[in-house]
């Protein structure tokens, strides 16, 4: 995907209309209001800022456009999520879940109602990468999830298929070179990873380090044996985070998708011969 | 809101014909008019229609639907169906009867508006199940000529089976010799106790153990999977819960849906409105609402308090323990019914918590083994086909998944269907 992509406000879908957008709101009659005033074609989805809200007006919404909904505060808004199982019996629908203080309780529900999940995560610390490899066995082991957990699932299927596919900074849409967000007042800005750091002055910087991959920072980046996949995510915003944490949840992806690679192979062998 | 299909467990007469000690309806002589029949039909499909659900299914059950005249169900039949036709949709039916009543004059309508299929009940031992005049033996006899002679006439019988301190005694080899060779029964299901409605002596002693009731149900695992399975046998919900932990489509019941709440609801012969038929007899506090007295189905939902209490059950109980469970997306706290009748109160989890957790470890194991062994998926897929009664899934080819989510350029894994139907 090479176009920019829009994380708008629903009261701006008419003035982004021609260009690929994420349409947000807090309140699910905005959304179904809004979007039908306009084409969806170049809607990737809708976001829901909101878990405390009825989700009704989506669940009678002729649209099967996929839905994000954003749940703030994981630890205590997650029994909410009950409200929005219905929705997956039109859309495809998304939790985007912080990772801060216990939020595997709202990954644990998420995905026992069958929602596909995304960890929004920043630099995680000790106690949240503990968290972090709570939601991780879960998303390799148990064969109670059948939904996909990014940016692990992602990270899986590069490792599994031994092929590059697009690093964090896309798998996680704050690749400023193709996601921005747009504020209320229409203000346009890059992820918030780069904190107040307008797209303008970011492009300077970025050109002015050269390094291999745009948005990489170099020294612990450089011997990263993660590099390709990461994309140096995790050195932002704070250049000094220590990824040790986050280089053992890619080393288990890594080795899950090996096990999972020699399973196959091991059974395809096996099967030789069977009849079919 | 409901989800994109309504189940309604519906109830044209409150009157039985039959004295069952355990039942949990509170019964009364009441049955429903056809106008009124129509009535409550134009308000389900407006229901249907304002909310976009895309199909209904009713579940006709009493009291006992067969103390009803056979006119009366095919004059209904005709109504509801020129009415759905009318405005283009489709109304599916389910019957549940005891089949004490049951004559060759009802093979007609049983094949034209139910598929030729019928869901009755008994147990083994029949401890509770009795006539007005005489005993369980007398009852058994009756029930087992005449599913006999509609098994003869071609149609399928679906039975339920509620075990009893009886069954855990006589143990799974009899209860599944008793169904499967002396009955020749191929699909049925088994479940648990609870004593609803007005209480007797005979309520106060139905809770089961939870220990006892697991060695049962697993016991009756494996028989199932060493005799029942290759023969295509049905066993509720235990095959099951070995198709959903084989990645098969799996129609488990309604009492381990996310929430009831969202699935289905009952009407009674009277008009009252409630989640299901045990409290639409028996618990006028948690009536929803008379559809008589209401424009729409939808006002009444929306405005009820007591379906508030059903709709936030699940996130209200999900913090004390149920998070943790390994199995939290197959129970999410289990049956409010059972709950407030052993408990009561709403707020807790189901008290066959236990038996579930021993049931699940065990059908995941079980299906693990089976993969494992490369059982021969066709047949297995055959044998995994389920078409019982109380099962809060829709009828056949009404409920699809919604595809998954696409992340750009990204295989994504397939989200397994739950709730696909035979």
């Amino acid at each position: 995907m090479n176009a920019v992509t829009y994380n708008i406000p629903a009261h701006l879908f008419d003035s982004y209309q021609g260009k690929s957008v994420i349409v947000r709101s807090d309140n699910p009659i905005d959304l179904v209001s809004y979007l039908s005033q306009g084409k969806l074609e170049n809607v990737l989805y809708v976001q829901l800022t909101s878990i405390k809200v009825d989700p009704d007006p989506l669940v009678t919404w002729a649209s099967a456009l996929p839905i994000d909904v954003l749940v703030r505060n994981p630890a205590g808004e997650y029994p909410f999520l009950y409200n929005f199982s219905k929705l997956l019996d039109k859309h495809p629908v998304r939790i985007s879940i912080p990772v801060k203080r216990g939020f595997v309780k709202a990954v644990r529900l998420a995905l026992a109602l069958g929602f596909s999940v995304k960890l929004e995560v920043g630099q995680p610390d000790t106690s949240l990468i503990a968290e972090m490899a709570e939601v991780l066995d879960l998303y390799i082991r148990r064969s109670e999830v059948s939904q996909p957990v990014e940016y692990f699932h992602s990270t899986f299927l590069s490792f599994f298929n031994r092929k590059q596919y697009p690093n964090l900074w896309f798998v996680q849409e704050e690749d400023p070179e193709q996601f921005r967000f747009v504020t209320n007042e229409g203000v346009e800005t890059v992820s918030p990873r780069f904190g107040k750091t307008n797209w303008e002055d970011l492009k300077l910087i970025l050109a002015a380090r050269q390094t291999q991959s745009t948005l990489t920072e170099k020294a612990e980046c450089d011997s990263c044996k993660f590099l390709q996949m990461c994309g140096g995510f995790f050195k932002w915003p704070n250049q000094e985070f220590d990824c040790e944490g986050v280089k053992t949840l890619f080393s288990r992806l890594n080795l899950a998708a090996e096990e999972l690679h020699d399973d196959l192979v091991s059974f395809q062998e096996s099967s030789e011969g069977l009849p079919a | 809101m409901m989800r994109n299909h309504l189940s309604v467990i519906f109830l044209p007469t409150n009157k039985c014909n039959v004295n069952c000690e355990y039942c949990f309806e509170d019964k009364t002589a009441d049955r429903m008019s056809l106008d009124q029949l129509s009535t409550v039909t134009v308000k389900l499909l407006d229901f249907v229609d304002e909310s976009s659900i895309s199909s209904l299914t009713l579940h006709w059950q009493g009291g006992e639907v067969m103390t009803m005249p056979v006119e009366w169900f095919e004059q209904a039949h005709e109504r509801i169906s020129a009415l759905a036709q009318a405005r283009n949709k489709r109304v599916d039916h389910g019957l549940q009867t005891n089949m004490i009543a049951y004559t060759p004059r009802w093979n007609r309508i049983v094949k034209e508006m139910f598929g030729n299929s019928v869901g009755t009940s008994m147990d083994y031992p029949n401890l509770y199940r009795k006539m007005f005049l005489g005993g369980p033996d007398d009852y058994t006899r009756i029930w087992k000529r005449n599913i006999q002679a509609a098994r003869e006439a071609g149609i399928n019988v679906g039975v339920i089976s509620v075990a009893n301190r009886e069954t855990l005694k006589v143990g799974a080899e009899s209860f599944s010799s008793f169904f499967v060779d002396e009955l020749g029964i191929t699909d049925f299901q088994v479940n648990t106790p609870f004593p609803g409605g007005e209480q007797n002596e005979t309520k106060r002693d139905l809770e089961l153990e939870n220990e006892e009731l697991s060695r049962f149900f697993l016991d009756l695992t494996d028989i199932w999977v060493e005799r029942g399975l290759p023969e295509g046998v049905k066993l509720g919900p235990i095959d099951q819960l070995v198709a959903h932990f084989t990645g098969e489509p799996s129609c488990l019941p309604c009492i381990w849906q996310s929430n009831c709440a969202d699935e289905f609801i009952s009407i009674d012969a009277r008009g009252f409105v409630a989640q299901c038929d045990c409290w639409v007899t028996s618990y006028p506090e948690y009536f929803f609402g008379n559809i008589f007295e209401h424009d729409t189905l939808s006002g009444l939902l929306k405005n009820s308090p007591a379906r508030q209490e059903f709709v936030a059950r699940p996130a209200a109980i999900v913090d004390k323990d149920c998070i943790e469970c390994d199995y939290l997306s197959l129970c999410h706290g289990g049956c409010p019914v059972r709950t407030y009748t052993m408990r009561h109160t709403l707020l807790e989890k189901d008290p066959y918590c236990q038996l579930y957790k021993s049931l699940f470890r065990h059908t995941e194991t079980v299906a693990a083994r089976l993969a494992g062994a490369r059982v021969d998926r066709t047949d297995f897929r055959k044998a995994l086909t389920h078409t019982g009664k109380g099962k809060s899934c829709g009828s056949s080819s009404q409920i699809t998944a919604a595809a998954g989510w696409q992340t750009p350029l990204l295989v994504q894994l397939e989200r397994r269907p739950r709730k696909l139907s035979a």
